[in-house]
């Protein structure tokens, strides 16, 4: 569904991202493991357009997107959901989640969206009218999800979602991922903690100082050394 | 730049200008231009420190010139002090009303720097104008019309005497291009191309940007004032015309043109705005115009000016490493 | 009871009142337009007070110029509103759009609105000679309540600038693209997120706040001259309002501009004209000095 061949990113003079390539099928959960500030968010944030200068080529189902202005990109069909959320703190949570369906495509479906997005998250209901700013850490991720879901998007850039929530929330969150995942959305994770991710994860890519060091299936992850001792000695 | 840089282009600046007179000496026109050009050098260069090096948008250089000016004026006429000594106190005057607004404008940032003052840009000429200047001596709506000359041990610096008093100009400026030269290159210097980049790092390494804002604040309107008296005393004549926005314009141009935060570019700038200036004095009414203009297309076309030019195709010849 | 002279001197005080009101209700006017583009796309526009003269420069010359007269003040704001639209967009696309890549974009940005504004203003000087126009009222005559006199023109003039700013409120918190303004003042790279189509909304808010700084211009210009050298005079007043009110926030704007409107006339009632702008002034230092963010401003 999605390709990505030889991405390379600069930011300014540094060379951000080196011959990047990785491809998510559709349906499939794909996370993207490595140490920080390695890259692993500029990856997502070239996809979903939201990066000047990406040189390279990203194909999304079997269409060339790489230079396309953001707002048709999110037409399309792809979402970025933040690792610092970004949401509009002066505006309620249902505010918030309209304006997650400004995109026509989303727009068309903005009823049953917001309807499905209550039902993933029954916390928002309650807190709909209040506004952005006053949501604790756990709520505002919630909400940064559900604001990407209603974009109506099919391939869901998610970076980080489980930072600085409590493990309780970690793992509401990434079950809550699987079910978006099983009602049929792709979903690109990039993510730290690699015991929750072999529960989720279809594929693995590993990315160390911006170049993919390591692509596999969720067996060969598990089984590899290095992963285990970069990993898990965190 | 390095200080060496610098120091030549000014050297070759001021030193063409010292040569100037043996071809145009006796051309009384001519010369009043060129002593514009080393009068406004000063101006432009103070304001390029502000903005282009202290990163402060002050928008009050105009302000500060005509206050030095009218001290320095009034001082002579209604208080018959010699023009020397007015210059002088009308400098430390500036300097003093240069503080004075930078104290609550560097708890500020950007816009409201601007604001405060152009505010005081603003409110300088109806005050002139109006009864308060009027009491001071300012001449209200007239505004004054005979500042003596500057006299020293009774030789008369005046238009009558033009070509000493260029070289008296020269002196002067070149004082004053020297004085920023040296605040450029030196300890001051390093602390403002640290605040600009980054002033919260900077000030935890004990650089205190409110300080070195202030002081900044104080030695651009002390040269500022200093030099704007001493128009006062060359031109013999000042009004509040003077502070009409086509003024500040064309002191913008000459920054742009020399490029921002390029000293010394500002004093080329400075030299070929004014000689560009008067060749379009023909285009009368329409020379504003252009100016405003030509703000827009330097701003959007040439945003390092003319020194920015320069200095990138010296950057392109030379190896790198 | 009171005096002949106390009530002559209630009297005079109310039409220095309404006067205030008046002229108030078209800073809050444009107050709002400068807040939005502050608040929004972070660029100062120092034309700002030369765009005001533009929108009773360009009814003059429809009603005077062209001498097309037909169909009155109607037909002037059909035709020079959408103009006004034009020229803001035009300028925020080709101007101000390409600085923002720069690094210190913003003080480029006041460069080039104040080279605008010299051009402008001389521009203005040139084509319409220094002698100032004015434009006829839309409503002669003048009410009588008691001894009260108060001209229609003025509550016109009010009703109008409260019925543009209202429009203007309901535009922003109930369309699509009043919600789009706002995300982008709150969050640019959220609003980049979700698709909004940040460029475009910025070009669209500089148009927006051109056509209400016209519209302004529109209505004062039948009270006041149209003077082609006043506009940095109207711009530090409109930045001296917004100031006061808070970048940012349009019910601060509004508050002080009636403030400012009411106290610029008390001060020219008491003192003299020139003296309201050293109050103004005093009043912007005070202030920056005492309350930096304004009465509602959001601390920028």
């Amino acid at each position: 569904m999605l390709n990505v061949s030889n991405l390379n990113v600069f930011y300014g003079e540094s060379h951000v991202l080196h011959d990047v390539s990785v491809s998510v099928g559709q349906g499939e959960v794909v996370v993207m493991l490595g140490p920080n500030g390695h890259g692993k968010s500029t990856l997502l944030k070239s996809i979903c357009g939201l990066v000047d200068n990406a040189k390279g080529v990203i194909t999304y189902k079997g269409k060339e997107i790489n230079g396309i202005a953001t707002e048709n990109i999110v037409n399309l069909g792809l979402i970025y959901i933040a690792e610092n959320r970004e949401l509009f703190p002066h505006m309620t949570v249902l505010e918030n989640l309209k304006l997650g369906a400004y995109s026509k495509n989303a727009r068309d479906h903005e009823k049953e969206n917001l309807a499905w997005v209550f039902d993933l998250f029954p916390r928002l209901v309650e807190r709909q009218k209040q506004f952005a700013s006053t949501m604790s850490g756990g709520e505002a991720r919630m909400l940064a999800v559900a604001r990407g879901l209603m974009s109506n998007a099919d391939f869901l850039c998610i970076d980080e979602p489980s930072l600085g929530l409590q493990p309780s929330l970690r793992h509401e969150i990434f079950s809550t991922i699987r079910q978006i995942n099983e009602q049929g959305k792709t979903v690109l994770l990039v993510e730290q903690n690699i015991p929750q991710i072999a529960e989720l994860a279809d594929r693995v890519y590993v990315m160390e100082e911006g170049r993919i060091s390591f692509e596999g299936d969720k067996d060969e992850a598990l089984s590899n050394e290095h992963l285990r001792e970069i990993f898990l000695g965190m | 730049m390095r200080l060496k840089h610098m120091a030549i282009i000014i050297g070759v600046a001021y030193g063409i200008m010292a040569l100037l007179p043996l071809l145009v000496g006796d051309i009384r026109f001519l010369m009043n231009i060129l002593i514009m050009c080393l009068i406004w050098a000063v101006v432009a260069s103070c304001w390029d420190v502000m903005m282009g090096f202290a990163g402060i948008f002050s928008f009050g250089q105009v302000a500060f010139f005509v206050m030095g000016a009218y001290c320095s004026g009034i001082l002579a006429i209604e208080h018959h002090v010699t023009p020397v000594l007015s210059i002088l106190i009308a400098g430390l005057f500036t300097a003093g009303m240069g503080v004075l607004v930078g104290l609550p404008c560097l708890r500020l940032a950007g816009p409201y720097v601007a604001l405060v003052t152009f505010g005081v840009h603003m409110a300088l000429q109806p005050t002139l104008r109006g009864e308060i200047g009027i009491a001071l001596g300012s001449g209200g709506s007239v505004g004054l019309l005979t500042i003596p000359p500057i006299n020293i041990f009774g030789y008369s610096f005046s238009s009558a005497n033009i070509v000493p008093t260029f070289y008296l100009t020269l002196l002067v400026s070149l004082a004053c291009a020297l004085v920023i030269m040296f605040v450029i290159k030196s300890y001051w210097g390093v602390a403002f191309l640290a605040l600009k980049d980054s002033q919260d790092f900077a000030m935890s390494l004990g650089i205190s940007a409110f300080k070195y804002k202030l002081m900044v604040f104080a030695l651009t309107s002390f040269l500022t004032g200093i030099i704007g008296a001493y128009y006062g005393h060359f031109y013999g004549v000042l009004s509040f015309r003077m502070l009409d926005l086509d003024l500040f314009s064309i002191l913008m141009v000459m920054m742009l043109v020399g490029g921002l935060g390029h000293y010394p570019g500002s004093i080329i700038g400075a030299f070929l705005v004014v000689a560009g200036s008067e060749l379009m004095a023909p285009l009368g009414a329409y020379r504003a115009v252009t100016m405003g203009a030509l703000v827009v297309i330097l701003v959007l076309a040439l945003p390092n000016g003319v020194m920015g030019f320069f200095l990138k195709r010296a950057s392109d010849r030379a190896p790198s490493g | 009871m009171f005096s002949e002279d106390t009530i002559l001197l209630l009297y005079e005080i109310t039409d220095v009142l309404i006067a205030g009101l008046s002229t108030g209700s078209v800073y809050a006017l444009m107050a709002v337009g400068m807040t939005l583009v502050y608040g929004v796309t972070k660029a100062f526009n120092f034309a700002y007070g030369d765009f005001f003269n533009m929108g009773g420069y360009f009814a003059w010359i429809l009603m005077f110029g062209i001498g097309f007269q037909f169909g009155g003040y109607v037909t002037v704001l059909i035709v020079v509103m959408p103009l006004m639209f034009l020229v803001g967009y035009a300028l925020e696309k080709l101007m101000v759009a390409p600085l923002r890549k720069r690094a210190d974009w913003e003080n480029k940005v006041m460069m080039l609105t104040l080279g605008l504004a010299l051009f402008l203003t001389s521009l203005y000087t040139v084509v319409f000679g220094v002698r100032m126009k004015s434009l006829p009222p839309i409503l002669e005559g003048t009410l009588e309540v008691g001894q009260l006199v108060f001209s229609y023109q003025d509550i016109l003039i009010f009703v109008m600038s409260i019925g543009g700013i209202m429009v203007f409120g309901w535009m922003l918190n109930n369309t699509r693209i009043g919600m789009a303004v706002k995300a982008v003042a709150q969050n640019p790279i959220g609003a980049k997120i979700v698709g909004i189509p940040k460029e475009r909304i910025f070009a669209s808010t500089f148009a927006i706040s051109t056509v209400m700084v016209g519209f302004g211009g529109i209505l004062l210009s039948q009270k006041w001259f149209i003077n082609p050298m006043s506009g940095g005079t109207i711009m530090v007043k409109a930045w001296v309002v917004t100031a006061f009110g808070g970048m940012g926030s349009i019910r601060g704007g509004l508050y002080a501009a009636f403030i400012i409107g009411l106290l610029e006339a008390f001060v020219g009632w008491l003192f003299g004209m020139s003296y309201s702008i050293i109050a103004l002034f005093i009043l912007l230092l005070a202030t920056l000095v005492i309350r930096p963010q304004g009465l509602m401003g959001k601390g920028d």
